[in-house]
């Protein structure tokens, strides 16, 4: 057995290098093995995760002849005199350009330099405009919150870069699109909120329809074009139109339609959204920009609404949606559907920012963001600083000023020919590209080797699964020296400095060895793993039966124990798990108790976010989503303690520090509690409890220190209501049904719940694997 | 003119005594014969036959107790007491009503009757006029259109603000045949409206670009103290389309926010409001932001390269905004409809004008235009059309929305704001349009003495039921005719013609005009050929001929007047002058109709030729359904002025009432014309100064200040103001002639002065020639040849 520690430093130091993390980190050479491994061969990828260490290549990439066109990498077989290079995934040679005549041993390009498994590379090719920024507020708001918003969106012009264009689109009972390059005086065009309006109509009705393609204009070299044109009235560079475009905001008032007491305000957000992406479909396809919603209640307006706008009628829930008593949700899920389908093949994001205490509607718009990789902002309204810092990271910035986003990004994946990718789970949607390496089976977004990104951003991490070749007929049917599988991720965006840029990231591994290879399971990164299967789970969920996803997630865990584990048949007491497998069923149990699978505790928009943000992160933030962590301050240890995510952690002596990455919650015990009210915190004397109170603050600052979404932050006491967000995370390991009614523990909090406990769970997986059931 | 009708105080009388009226002396006939006395213009100038009531018909002495002429003139002033009688006649029975006799009440004022006690009879809803009989030592009054007696109410008698008796024969309504009633409560079904104008700019390529835009911005701004907002109710609102619909929002002055915005609506099939507030403003609490928005609005459109019209579009839009108060929507506009909700297309083909297709284009190309009028009416909101295109903008369609609306059609065709004369024609009119005092939510009703029966009402409105008239507004520069029939036979020597108006004053007055007609009746067809009024009926076959022009077509109308007037004279000769003699006869008072006819056969709107665009033809039939008779009659028969030999006081005040006289007129002829003189032909929308082709340098200087004829400017133009008598003279009748309150009107229309060299341009020479009606002229028969063609008819 290999150092499980010194595999996981080794899995780390690639993940820091190339942004991936794989399920399994040795590939079984055929078909009938991988068949067995019960966990998909997958990989985590972030794509372009921030790089300091790694050059950026200012010239093209060398590339294989076509169809291939993978990318020169560390992998390449160079011979150097003959200046030809072997592709490793066609295996076709090919000349080195004339300008790497001067190759040598000691002389090597940078993207064949081992350490160069992933390399970024700037293409002379420059963005088709800059990136353009049209913000969509919705107006049916309270003066306070409005104003709220209205000083986040001004505040936000001074973080984008000046050459950046900016539109906006304000809607209530209608949808206005502003003229921000007319001068005279305000002027807007105003699309009735009740009507579902075809793109060529929202052109026309703009006057922009008269005007022609733009392709082929010519390109100022290096420099992002500025449009031209009809559409250029109402998009502008932040520069020419900020006072413009600062006074329309400032002068924005309430919706100003009256609204019954008895009724909601009409609110056209699903109309707002087509005329923002009609307005963009004409000029400016393929120019990379985002569509920022700001929505303070639901659609209760024509197309898209969600709602209707009595008041005694109440939105969705996911009972309601369960028994089918829905009027609107399937006409508003096709009109934000069939709108994020346009939306992303044009090459725009969709932003989502909602403000409201009630839901939006996010649920039905959640396709929106989740096609185009824009952001999903749930919070309770624009006053809240959960959403003001939220909204400002959006426009966080590099070390070069640039902002962290890329525009209009595909994403393709080459496999050498062993391995055949089935899909892809994240923010993207296919690009319908066949290639040799497209695998006969789908997971995810499957039967293609290529995915758009209308957004991409350092943290977008994209869950990537592949199959083993059905004519892999084990290692000896490789060529010499082929002992490895190999990926390579090729990723086009467009940088927001207004250049494409092109991310290469090539990844080899090991192939097995004959069955059996003991290879294969040491090679199991769990924590990888884990957020490979749940991500499954969670595109399951979309479609299927809650109850159906839950069986899946236990039958193959219960495989995989049956397979992995060390027991004897029909022996739960000899069940053994190896030290890389013993955290994986862990993690199952709390997927499977997770708001990502368990529903009905959360609104439908809160379950389309938390689903969405999972699907954007990478594997250490998606396991605190999974299995929160939970650190133990006293007065007996100094600074903080993780303790188990476990009823028995709750003391009365400690204060807890909960990260379920959307909330942190600090969880005073009951003495701590009675403690702090009573103020000894302020009294001379007391500087330890002081201290012992801060401390989880401080520390929880840090944790939001780079967070997006912001979390919640929650502090509560033992006994307070707030605290079942605390409860509700905590392993019921000491429920009613286990505990005792009379003599309740000093030291140990009863959660009534049914859920069953850790214990419990395992138990019954260590029967079922034994068993041979699986 | 002096006022006749002010509310002046009546000469303390004692009640008379309730005796019943003697029969009087009617008008006698006099005949003569048009061949060997011709027509002479003057004529013209004669009042209308006299209306001789029996003494004593009148409960007061009153000298005002019948209606005077200006406001209702009756084609007979001597009705047959049968039907067979009126139809032997072949004379039209028909009332010409003109309620409003000047743009604002102050210049022709009529006494109020404010105490809001009106007396009506129970029976037929009758207002107590001067000629109803008292009864029962005055308790009890006698209707004298049903008979009905009707109590007097407890307060005609009683000043309720003064406390104290008031003199029952001093009350305005049994003084004065026109009256005005401030109404209570129940005349009033919701609060009175405030006065509303929405204006309708077009904005597209055509209106910036002739100055219409901008000139329209500019008069409304210069106006806005001229609206009438005594109340400070008085709302505002503007809109401007192109391919689209602009509105516009203006906030009250002092907000936050003063500037105004421009809303863009581009959803042309079903129009909506874009906000709910801001779009119709109080113009006092707006006024400063008003005064902004107008300086700008020129601007907003100054580089626009779009050529579209939505105006159908934008009507319905203008309408949704203004309906829920009513209120009148002026439209300014260049171009056709051609986009939106009732485009219109260029169906304009000269070569069928002249030809019996030329009639289909006088007719509504979209039945929109006439269905969104009628709705409009329903909801109280009137619309006048203000038209400059230099193309065809299908005047016919358009029309239609005054039509039925109580608006009217005003036509400026060519217009260019860059020629001042536009410019400034245009903004003066505009100005006094804005000026004018325009009555809300009114409605006409004619009620008579029973026996008689309102049977027809021509004029802009929308005919509610059999006899009411819906006006959403009331304008004050046209008039209506109402066709009478006699359904039995009348047996009293004297019938009442009432009319009312009840409208809202754009003070916020509920308000109802009364105007009561007393004529006397005839079984003789000799009295009412004596008391016809030539120029009333003249008046009434324009209307009918307009009607017919539309419904079947130009030669039809034409045909039908001649035949009407073949009709008369030959009745009268057959029936009255003895069929003996082969000269063509009428008596003294109907000796103006063949020249009438002959002028209103001439006339734009009717005659036949191939030369008028159907814009220009439709204009005029516009005028000929709309105008106060004084104007009609000017413009079938336009006046002439002999100007280089006018006697010494014409063109300067009288010495009594330091009014300009002007000179007499002349027939309509060539032959008055001399080479070296000067003439003013006046339609009443255009003047022509005409200088003959041997004019002396000495009399050119004296008028233009130049001795060489060539130097002067032809066309549309104004006179140079010279320190020269004669200069003076000529400019004080010019102007003289356009004096709307001395003809007893209200009228916004500038004539438009053109200058014409003889043997000059030749096309405006030809212009000014066609309103010598009495010449013969493109197809059009001279007089001569008129009344030979009537002599063969009539004599036959
Ligand atoms: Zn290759
Ligand atoms: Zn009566």
């Amino acid at each position: 057995m290999t150092d499980y520690e010194g595999l996981k430093e080794q899995w780390s130091e690639i993940e820091d290098r190339d942004g991936v993390r794989l399920s399994w980190n040795t590939f079984p050479s055929s078909r009938m093995e991988a068949s067995r491994l019960v966990v998909p061969i997958g990989a985590l990828y972030t794509p372009l995760k921030e790089k300091t260490d790694t050059p950026l290549l200012q010239y093209e990439p060398v590339s294989c002849k076509a169809p291939c066109r993978a990318v020169l990498n560390p992998f390449c077989q160079v011979d150097m005199r003959a200046r030809l290079w072997i592709c490793p995934f066609c295996l076709q040679r090919n000349a080195l350009p004339p300008h790497y005549k001067d190759i040598s041993q000691d002389a090597i390009p940078p993207e064949l330099h081992p350490n160069s498994t992933t390399i970024e590379y700037r293409l002379a090719r420059p963005a088709p405009s800059p990136p353009i920024f049209l913000f969509v507020v919705d107006t049916c708001q309270e003066e306070d919150s409005l104003k709220a918003l209205k000083d986040s969106i001004i505040m936000s012009l001074s973080l984008l870069p000046p050459y950046a264009l900016v539109g906006l689109i304000t809607f209530g009972t209608m949808a206005q699109v502003h003229e921000l390059g007319y001068t005279e005086c305000a002027k807007s065009y105003v699309f009735r909120g009740s009507k579902d309006y075809t793109s060529k109509q929202v052109q026309d009705m703009l006057g922009l329809g008269t005007l022609g393609p733009r392709q082929n204009m010519p390109q100022q070299p290096g420099r992002p074009s500025l449009p031209a044109g009809a559409g250029a009235r109402f998009l502008l560079p932040v520069s020419q139109c900020e006072f413009q475009l600062t006074n329309a905001l400032e002068q924005l008032q309430k919706d100003p339609w009256p609204v019954a007491n008895d009724k909601r305000a009409l609110r056209c957000t699903g109309v707002a959204l087509s005329v923002a992406a009609g307005l963009l479909e004409t000029q400016f396809v393929n120019m990379g920009g985002r569509i920022m919603l700001f929505s303070g209640g639901p659609a209760t307006e024509g197309p898209g609404m969600v709602v209707g706008p009595e008041l005694r009628e109440p939105i969705r829930s996911h009972h309601d949606i369960d028994r089918d008593n829905i009027k609107y949700y399937k006409k508003a899920l096709k009109f934000y559907d069939n709108l994020a389908k346009r939306v992303a093949h044009n090459g725009h994001i969709v932003d989502i920012f909602a403000g409201c205490l009630d839901q939006v509607g996010l649920l039905e718009m959640k396709g929106l963001s989740n096609s185009t990789g824009g952001h999903m902002i749930l919070t309770d309204s624009f006053t809240s600083s959960m959403y003001k810092q939220s909204f400002a990271r959006v426009f966080n910035k590099d070390a070069d000023d640039n902002l962290l986003m890329g525009f209009n990004a595909s994403l393709e994946v080459l496999t050498t020919k062993e391995l055949k990718v089935t899909g892809l789970i994240g923010h993207a949607v296919s690009m319908n590209k066949k290639s040799a390496s497209v695998g006969e089976t789908e997971c995810g977004i499957g039967n293609t080797c290529s995915w758009k990104m209308c957004g991409i951003d350092p943290e977008a991490s994209y869950g990537i699964y592949f199959e083993i070749a059905s004519q892999g007929g084990g290692p000896s049917n490789l060529q010499p020296g082929q002992n490895k599988g190999m990926m390579q991720f090729l990723t086009y965006y467009q940088h927001s400095a207004g250049q494409y840029h092109l991310r290469v990231t090539t990844v080899a591994r090991n192939l097995s060895g004959p069955s059996g290879d003991p290879a294969i399971a040491q090679s199991f990164d769990q924590e990888a793993s884990a957020v490979l299967m749940s991500r499954i789970a969670v595109f399951k969920a979309e479609v299927d039966d809650g109850p159906d996803v839950l069986r899946w997630v236990d039958r193959m865990l219960i495989r995989l124990c049956s397979r992995f584990a060390e027991y004897r048949k029909d022996d739960p007491s000899s069940f053994r798990l190896e030290k890389n497998f013993t955290l994986y069923p862990q993690f199952m149990f709390h997927l499977r108790r997770s708001q990502f699978l368990q529903v009905f505790n959360n609104s439908p928009d809160e379950t389309a976010f938390y689903r969405h943000v999972l699907n954007h992160e990478d594997v250490s933030n998606s396991l605190i989503m999974i299995q929160p962590t939970l650190d133990s301050y006293g007065f007996d240890h100094e600074g903080s303690q993780p303790v188990l995510l476990d009823s028995t952690s709750i003391q009365s002596e400690t204060i807890l520090l909960l990260d379920t990455f959307f909330h942190i919650l600090i969880f005073h015990g009951e003495t701590m509690a009675e403690w702090r009210k009573a103020g000894y915190q302020d009294q001379e004397g007391y500087d330890s409890f002081r201290t012992l109170l801060e401390a989880p603050k401080e520390d929880a600052k840090d944790l939001i220190q780079d967070r997006f979404p912001l979390p919640r932050f929650i502090v509560c006491d033992a006994g307070g209501s707030q605290a079942r967000f605390l409860l509700s995370k905590l392993n019921p390991s000491t429920t009613h049904t286990t505990g005792s009614y009379g003599g309740v523990s000093q030291t140990a909090q009863t959660i009534f719940t049914d859920d069953v406990s850790l214990q419990t769970f395992m138990d019954h997986l260590m029967k079922l694997a034994v068993s041979g059931t699986g | 003119g002096q006022m006749n009708l002010g509310p002046q105080p009546v000469q303390q009388v004692t009640p008379q005594l309730q005796q019943p009226a003697t029969t009087t002396h009617l008008n006698q006939l006099f005949p003569s014969d048009l061949i060997s006395q011709p027509f002479n213009v003057q004529e013209l100038d004669l009042p209308p036959p006299t209306i001789n009531l029996p003494a004593n018909t009148a409960a007061t002495p009153s000298p005002y107790a019948n209606c005077p002429p200006k406001f209702v003139r009756s084609t007979l002033n001597c009705i047959p007491q049968t039907y067979s009688t009126l139809k032997k006649s072949k004379l039209p029975f028909a009332l010409l009503v003109q309620p409003f006799t000047s743009l604002q009440d102050h210049q022709d004022p009529v006494p109020v009757v404010n105490d809001q006690i009106i007396s009506r009879c129970r029976r037929c809803r009758g207002y107590i006029n001067p000629f109803v009989t008292f009864l029962d030592h005055g308790h009890r009054w006698r209707c004298n259109l049903c008979n009905l007696t009707n109590d007097v109410p407890q307060a005609f008698d009683w000043d309720a603000a003064a406390q104290k008796s008031v003199d029952r024969w001093q009350r305005a309504e049994l003084n004065y045949g026109v009256v005005e009633y401030v109404a209570p409560q129940e005349y009033m079904v919701r609060p009175p409206q405030p006065l509303v104008y929405l204006f309708l700019f077009d904005a597209s390529y055509a209106s910036v670009t002739n100055g219409l835009l901008g000139t329209s911005a500019r008069t409304i701004l210069e106006s806005l103290d001229r609206i009438p907002n005594a109340d400070r109710r008085t709302r505002v609102g503007f809109m401007a389309v192109d391919s689209s619909l602009h509105y516009f929002s203006i906030p009250r002055d002092g907000s936050e926010n003063n500037e105004p915005s421009a809303l863009v609506v581009s959803d042309l099939d079903e129009p909506f409001l874009p906000q709910p507030t801001d779009l119709l403003v109080n113009l006092s609490e707006c006024r400063a932001n008003v005064e902004t928005f107008l300086g700008k609005l020129q601007s907003m459109f100054q580089e626009t390269p779009i050529t579209a019209s939505a105006m159908g579009s934008a009507l319905r839009a203008g309408h949704k905004l203004i309906s829920p108060v009513g209120g009148k929507i002026a439209v300014l506009s260049s171009s056709l409809p051609n986009v939106g909700y009732g485009k219109l297309e260029m169906r304009e083909d000269r070569k069928i004008l002249g030809t019996s297709g030329e009639s289909k284009l006088l007719q509504t190309a979209n039945s929109f235009y006439k269905s969104f009028a009628v709705e409009c009416s329903k909801n109280q909101v009137s619309i006048d059309m203000f038209l400059f295109s230099s193309q065809y903008q299908d005047v016919a369609t358009l029309s239609n929305l005054p039509r039925y609306t109580g608006g009217q059609t005003y036509f400026y065709p060519g217009w260019n704001a860059a020629r001042s004369e536009d410019a400034i024609k245009f903004a003066r009119e505009f100005s006094d349009y804005l000026s004018a005092e325009i009555g809300l939510e009114a409605v006409l009703r004619v009620r008579a003495t029973t026996g008689l029966r309102m049977n027809a009402f021509y004029g802009n409105f929308f005919n509610r039921s059999s006899d009411l008239c819906a006006f959403p507004a009331f304008p004050r520069d046209q008039a209506y005719v109402v066709e009478v029939a006699i359904d039995e036979t009348i047996t009293k020597g004297t019938v009442c013609l009432q009319s009312a108006v009840l409208h809202t004053s754009c003070n916020g007055e509920r308000r109802i005009r009364v105007l009561t007609l007393a004529l006397p009746t005839t079984e003789t067809l000799a009295n009412v050929y004596a008391s016809a009024d030539q120029q009333a009926i003249t008046a009434y076959f324009s209307h009918k001929a307009v009607e017919r022009a539309l419904g079947s077509g130009l030669d039809p109308a034409r045909d039908a007047l001649q035949a009407k007037l073949i009709e008369i004279m030959q009745t009268y000769r057959k029936e009255l002058a003895g069929g003996g003699s082969s000269g063509l006869q009428l008596p003294q008072n109907l000796r103006a109709l063949p020249v009438l006819f002959l002028g209103l056969i001439k006339n734009l709107g009717l005659r036949k030729s191939s030369q008028i665009g159907s814009d220009l033809r439709a204009a005029a039939l516009c005028l000929l359904s709309t105008l106060p008779v004084p104007l009609m009659m000017q413009y079938i028969y336009p006046r002439f002025f002999s100007l280089h030999d006018m006697p010494d006081a014409a063109g300067v005040p009288d010495p009594q009432t330091a009014e300009i006289l002007l000179p007499p007129t002349c027939n309509l002829s060539s032959e008055r014309i001399v080479p070296y003189g000067l003439y003013l032909i006046d339609d009443g929308v255009n003047q022509f100064l005409w200088i003959g082709k041997d004019a002396v340098p000495a009399l050119l200087l004296d008028v233009f200040g130049v001795e060489d004829r060539n130097q002067i400017k032809q066309g549309k133009t104004s006179l140079p103001i010279l320190d020269s008598d004669f200069n003076e003279r000529v400019r004080a009748v010019v102007e003289k002639s356009k004096d709307h309150l001395a003809k007893g009107v209200g009228s916004i229309v500038v004539p438009q002065l053109y200058i014409i060299r003889e043997g000059g341009e030749p096309s405006l020479q030809l212009w000014a020639q066609s309103l010598l009606v009495e010449d013969r002229a493109d197809q059009g028969v001279s007089l001569q040849q008129w009344m030979g063609m009537l002599r063969e008819k009539v004599v036959q």
